[in-house]
């Protein structure tokens, strides 16, 4: 176990050094440069930009530069934002975004297991067909309608809550709803096959053979069996929710890191486009390491080599 | 089944229910006002001031969303009047232009002060000027005071060429020379004495020095090619330009001198850009590129920094230092990095900001919004949009074929469809710079009558078919009648393109004169669509078949900032066309220190220029933007730009705005009385300047 967990840290480096490696590439293929606007610069002063951010080295030792610092975990300053390195960015707005996404995925799972959980018990009744019916338009409705749904009922309609900005507690409540959605659908469904299938199993037939309760049969059994699907769903989906989400944050002007690592990416801000790159993908990993670790705990039929 | 079914209905009926109910609730805020209109409680004004700003330091950030925090935190010689944006006193109390209009003399206020309470003095200006150019800086402003003289030499590193003797390369030596003579020194004895006769004025107002760059490498690749230049300086040293040697000068703690290269009219207007606006020096030294954080920024402006938080908030509140604190009617502002035009209009309707910033309003919430009179304004800018043309590859390089173009677009149907464009047949925008309209107009008459054309003929561009079908013939690509419409079988498709930035109203935008030209022409020229940095590169390299979208924001008030955008071989005009004479009829025009001939001239420049048909203007852009009826002093002038101080918020609702339209011809006695008084000082000035030309 302990050997299996080592391993799969130290794999880590090597693909996160590969995926710094394919973005930084992309971004230099990529047309266009973070001084550019519509007003077309005198040579001599793009001279003096690409001379202070070292643009004007060759290639290869732009890249060793780069990769260096990249192992000291160092990406540098910001090429947009001067005089702000991009850890510091990253710091600043990872929490607003963990903030909205662990809220977000806490209210997807309350939602999504019971309403599944519901569901598969009570298979073919209107409560399976109605919350099944539900996750179907969860699934189905993006987000950026979801919202500024949400936003024109309760917000411009119903003054219950602020139309956008951070903020108190009322601020944080209709961008974690709708950013739930789609998360409590997807859990819902993975928990109503998940459970069904685990119902069908011959070791729940042996516990219900042995005399047990059905409550017991479903918490202590079935459910650990059954909701094997949803944590593997957890891993990536949980990480992405960290990092933030684009559209949420956009519609509700959340200063979350989506919409940074977006809007990095169109300021062509290599060093900072490359620290939310790196971060993310490590976050990734580590977040599914964490997942097939768990497994053990949930099957006892899954083992380590 | 019958149960699901019956469930679902109960779904759907439920959201009707709560449909309807929100409906009612939204339509029954049916007022003069567009959503909650209640003033904010504390004085502070919420704005909504579009992308995160790049950087608190004034001469590194660039857009007009960054400009506008500029103005809040820092103050320059002078300030922008608050509907003309003019140039009037800000930390100079007045000033005087030289003679010759190359020299002009700033006398600052005595009691001004950072907002640390450091004394703001001519040697603060001297520094933040000199450090604006400064290479290592890189600011991408620096060309806006390349005038300055000496200036573009030390920011594009470049050196003066010194003899054994001491005496430096002229620019002259190396000119043709007129009558032959050799050129002596005249400049010394030219020295106007206006303002002190310092040792600097005097080299400083003498004939411009040689410059060659300092970079070896480039120097050799230079030398190589000039035999002249390469003689010259054979066996001579190169001094590098330094911050020391470019025309700016403190002659005492309150008197700053500038010196241009030629007379640059535009020149005063432009100095209230951020760029010019005058920073700590013993901060900046101290902490370096640290200086602009919360904890260590000092600043100049009427407000200073409270809290900034990137993407969220930033918020200034009144600075007590600032010399005219008294006058600052709010105590604070929040700017609110947004630029989701739906996010922003929701926090408007709910009441959660004050004013938005330009060209906001987006195109489906347009008919509702314009009734809301008080709140919404859509004046004209300095700033437009047109369709640039690479006159260097065929069919384009044809005027002809470019004029027929440019006639078959109905600019009038263009401006009902595109909503907040004023059709627009010129280079610069309608409704601007009415004085030089007014000398245009007149110009332009006398000119074409010349040509044996008139006033009427040429205004009729706005929308010419028959004549556009006629030239496009005549230019050897005949256009036929073919069923309702025309054909032009013989015309190279495949050559042209209309080439626009990813945005949705580019995209209407050409697909609007993609069907124009194909109802009028017979011609359906492709569409292309690109990023914003993909596209950008394209349009500098003048990489592109036909047709491509630009957009034009003028830098400064003046009709300059337009039609230099077609000045110089290396023109930053995108259509790869360039002529010597337009050149010559531009800097003669510059040279001229009267307005009205000065005028005249740029007038007969911009008709040259048009009838070259090198771009095709489509409209001038209007502002398009909101504010509560209870903010004041604020006032939708063509460059969206604020002097804050001016800005206040009324409570009484009986002395709100009610309506945008005629808000800059309005007498607000408030704003009227600051002004008064912020501009004696400068009076005073042109009236003892003018008795004592008598």
């Amino acid at each position: 176990m302990l050997s299996f967990i080592l391993r799969r840290l130290l794999i880590i480096i090597p693909m996160a050094l590969l995926v710094v490696t394919l973005t930084w590439g992309l971004i230099r293929i990529a047309p266009g440069n973070f001084y550019s606007s519509e007003k077309k610069l005198p040579p001599a002063i793009e001279e003096n930009i690409r001379k202070k951010y070292g643009l004007d080295k060759p290639w290869y030792q732009q890249y060793g530069i780069m990769i260096f610092n990249v192992v000291k975990l160092d990406f540098g300053n910001s090429l947009k934002y001067q005089g702000q390195s991009v850890n510091e960015i990253i710091g600043r707005h990872l929490p607003y975004s963990a903030t909205i996404g662990i809220l977000a995925y806490l209210l997807a799972l309350v939602v999504g297991l019971s309403a599944g959980i519901i569901a598969a018990l009570k298979q073919n009744s209107i409560w399976d067909y109605g919350s099944m019916a539900l996750a179907m338009l969860g699934l189905s409705v993006p987000n950026f309608v979801f919202g500024p749904i949400l936003v024109l009922f309760f917000a411009l309609g119903l003054y219950w809550f602020p139309p956008a900005r951070w903020g108190g507690f009322g601020n944080v409540v209709l961008p974690v709803i709708t950013l739930s959605a789609i998360y409590a659908a997807y859990i819902a469904r993975l928990t109503r096959a998940g459970m069904l299938e685990v119902m069908r199993s011959d070791y729940i037939r042996t516990a219900r053979a042995k005399g047990l309760d059905e409550k017991t049969v479903l918490i202590k059994h079935a459910l650990r069996g059954g909701i094997i699907p949803v944590v593997s769903f957890t891993g990536p989906a949980l990480a992405g929710l960290l990092a933030g989400t684009v559209v949420v944050e956009r519609v509700f002007a959340i200063p979350g890191l989506g919409n940074i690592f977006i809007q990095s990416v169109l300021n062509r801000d290599e060093p900072l486009t490359l620290g939310i790159v790196a971060f993310l993908s490590i976050l990734i990993m580590i977040f599914n390491l964490a997942v097939d670790i768990s497994y053990g705990f949930l099957d006892p039929r899954i083992r380590y080599e | 089944m019958a149960e699901s079914r019956f469930g679902r209905s109960k779904i759907l009926f439920t959201f009707i229910v709560l449909c309807s109910l929100s409906a009612g609730c939204l339509t029954s805020a049916n007022s003069r006002y567009f959503g909650e209109t209640t003033p904010p409680k504390d004085n502070i004004l919420r704005y909504v001031s579009g992308g995160e700003i790049e950087s608190l330091d004034p001469p590194v950030t660039n857009s007009q969303p960054d400009a506008r925090i500029m103005f809040a935190l820092y103050e320059g010689l002078v300030e922008i009047h608050p509907k003309t944006l003019e140039p009037i006193p800000g930390i100079a109390e007045s000033w005087e232009t030289g003679p010759d209009g190359t020299q002009y003399l700033f006398h600052l206020r005595k009691n001004a002060k950072f907002s640390n309470g450091d004394p703001i003095t001519a040697k603060d200006f001297v520094y933040s000027f000199r450090r604006g150019f400064s290479p290592a800086l890189a600011s991408r402003n620096a060309y806006l005071g390349y005038y300055i003289k000496y200036s573009e030499a030390y920011n594009s590193d470049r050196s003066f060429v010194k003899d054994k003797s001491g005496n430096f390369l002229l620019k002259a030596d190396l000119e043709p020379k007129k009558d032959g003579g050799q050129v002596t020194e005249p400049a010394a004895a030219q020295s106007t004495g206006f303002g002190a006769d310092t040792e600097f004025n005097k080299y400083i107002k003498g004939p411009e020095r040689l410059t060659v760059p300092s970079d070896k490498k480039e120097r050799d690749a230079l030398l190589a090619k000039d035999a002249k230049l390469s003689a010259a300086v054979q066996g001579k040293e190169f001094v590098p330009v330094k911050p020391e040697d470019i025309g700016v000068e403190a002659i005492d703690d309150y008197t700053f001198r500038l010196t241009l290269y030629q007379p640059a009219p535009f020149f005063l207007g432009l100095l209230s850009h951020q760029y010019f606006r005058v920073v700590p020096e013993k901060v900046i030294e101290k902490y370096g590129d640290q200086w602009t954080r919360t904890e260590n920024i000092v600043t100049s402006g009427p407000f200073k920094l409270a809290v900034h938080r990137p993407y969220d908030v930033l918020k200034v509140v009144r600075d007590p230092n600032y010399w005219d604190a008294a006058n600052v009617k709010l105590d604070g502002i929040e700017f609110y990095p947004l630029d989701e035009a739906t996010t922003m209009m929701n926090l408007y309707k709910a009441g959660s900001v004050d004013a938005l910033y330009n060209h906001t309003v987006p195109a489906a919430w347009f008919d509702e919004i314009k009734q809301f009179t008080a709140e919404y304004s859509l004046q004209p800018e300095v700033a437009d949009e047109f369709y640039v043309i690479n006159v260097k590859r065929p069919p384009m390089d044809n005027v002809k074929v470019r004029k027929a173009f440019a006639l078959a677009i109905d600019r009038v149907s263009l401006a009902k469809f595109r909503k907040t464009l004023k059709p627009l047949v010129d280079m610069t925008p309608e409704g601007i710079f009415p004085k030089y309209e007014e000398v245009r107009e007149k110009v332009y008459s006398e000119e074409l009558k010349k040509q044996g054309s008139s006033l009427e003929e040429w205004k009729a561009r706005i929308f010419e078919p028959e004549k556009a079908r006629k030239l496009l013939t005549e230019a050897g690509f005949p256009v036929t009648p073919s069923g309702d419409g025309f054909a032009c079988p013989s015309f190279p498709v495949d050559k042209v393109n209309i080439t626009y930035n990813t945005a949705e109203s580019n995209k209407a935008v050409a697909e609007f004169i993609q069907a124009q030209w194909k109802q009028n022409l017979g011609i359906t020229v492709p569409l292309k669509n690109m990023e914003f940095r993909t596209y950008l590169p394209l349009l500098n390299k003048v990489d592109y078949d036909g047709f491509a979208r630009k957009g034009w924001v003028g830098d400064y008030m003046d009709p300059y900032t337009f039609l230099s955008l077609y000045y110089s071989e290396n023109n930053e005009g995108s259509t790869g066309w360039w002529d010597p004479k337009f050149d010559k009829m531009l800097d003669d025009a510059n040279k001229t220190v009267d307005t009205q001939k000065r005028f005249e001239m740029l007038a007969k420049a911009e008709l040259y220029v048009m009838q070259q048909q090198i771009i095709i203007p489509l409209g001038t852009n209007t502002t398009s933007w909101m504010k509560k009826p209870y903010v004041k002093g604020m006032y939708p002038n063509p460059g969206t730009l604020f002097p804050w101080k001016f800005v206040y918020i009324e409570p009484d609702p009986s002395k709100w705005t009610t309506d945008m339209d005629t808000i800059m011809k309005d007498d607000d006695p408030v704003v009227t009385a600051q002004l008064a008084q912020l501009t004696a000082s400068q009076d005073a000035m042109e009236r003892s300047k003018a008795t004592k030309a008598e």
